[in-house]
């Protein structure tokens, strides 16, 4: 069971500090360095980097998202970088504790529901998600399993990648597991874009009016 | 064979279920990702020009559909490293 689940390194005023959270201060660290750093020397790149995001956010909301770039960029650079810094021997990826992808999905369900009610209003908000009483309880349901989903997606990716790459060092150490650590990489990477992508179309979703459902009033009957 | 030990019993048992889930459960979602794979590559085959449309939803799709193979890993996992059940006996 060790190396599976992470473990307790000390307890800070009677919380437990697990080793994910170490490495987590490790990546805030080095991100943090790494954004100033670029941004003395190489702006563009950073530049580069502010135009994907806001180009992948837009085309999937299908429309100008500068308003939900701070959030969802930074969803996206987070995962990226925390299920990328476990190849680095001796630490572990953030997101392999289901404490973290379940932090970030939360924060995924609240804004949702933060966004959809500063675009229509609590009472327009309440009131297009039981527009008709009956589908209530399906909103409620769905609300709450993609938040789970969202959060085993994310998890179960980064762990199992990481337990593969165990069960491979163990019986053949060295060389053999290195292109599984590639394939680690690209599946972390691709992991953040899925991420973000979702967190952006379950956004838009809350955003959009359910008026196309409901008949235009005037509209001939039948 | 049937008078072994609980924990036996029950560590034989989660090692036969662990491993025919994973078969069975990686089984449909992974048919289903091959057709969605074919699918979208007639539809890229077809229209080039509709490639990059066609990519952003396969991922999307691809990765709800990946969401429920990852559901039985997890059960896998817990039944091999944090049994409930056999905390009972051990």
């Amino acid at each position: 069971m060790e190396g599976v689940f992470p473990e307790v390194v000390f307890t800070l005023f009677g919380l437990p500090v697990r080793d994910t959270v170490i490495s987590t201060w490790i990546m805030m660290a080095i991100v943090t360095a790494a954004a100033i750093i670029i941004g003395r020397r190489q702006l563009t790149a950073l530049e580069m980097l502010v135009d994907f995001l806001n180009d992948l956010i837009s085309g999937v909301m299908g429309a100008p998202a500068a308003a939900f770039l701070p959030l969802l960029g930074t969803l996206a650079i987070f995962i990226a970088a925390a299920n990328v810094i476990g190849v680095i021997p001796f630490l572990s990826s953030p997101t392999r504790d289901i404490n973290t992808p379940l932090a970030l999905a939360l924060v995924v369900f609240f804004s949702v529901h933060y966004f959809g009610m500063r675009e229509k209003g609590v009472w327009g908000y309440l009131k297009d998600m039981a527009s008709p009483i009956f589908i209530l309880p399906l909103e409620l349901v769905g609300q709450l399993s993609r938040t789970l989903s969202l959060t085993l997606r994310l998890f179960g990716n980064i762990i199992s990648a990481e337990l593969i790459i165990a069960v491979m060092f163990v019986l053949a150490p060295l060389f053999v597991p290195l292109p599984l650590v590639g394939f680690s990489i690209f599946t972390g990477l691709l992991q953040a874009y899925i991420f973000t992508v979702l967190a952006a179309v379950y956004i838009s979703a809350g955003l959009a009016a359910n008026e196309p459902l409901r008949k235009p009033k005037g509209a001939p009957a039948g | 064979m049937w008078e072994m030990e609980p924990g036996v019993m029950i560590t034989a048992v989660t090692i036969i279920v662990s491993g025919a889930a994973i078969v069975l459960g990686t089984m449909g979602p992974v048919i289903m990702e091959g057709l969605a794979v074919s699918k979208a590559l007639e539809g890229m085959a077809r229209q080039p020009e509709a490639t990059r449309d066609l990519r952003t939803t396969l991922l999307i799709s691809m990765a709800l559909l990946e969401s429920t193979a990852i559901y039985v890993l997890l059960v896998v996992l817990i039944l091999i490293f944090a049994n409930p059940l056999l905390d009972r006996f051990f």
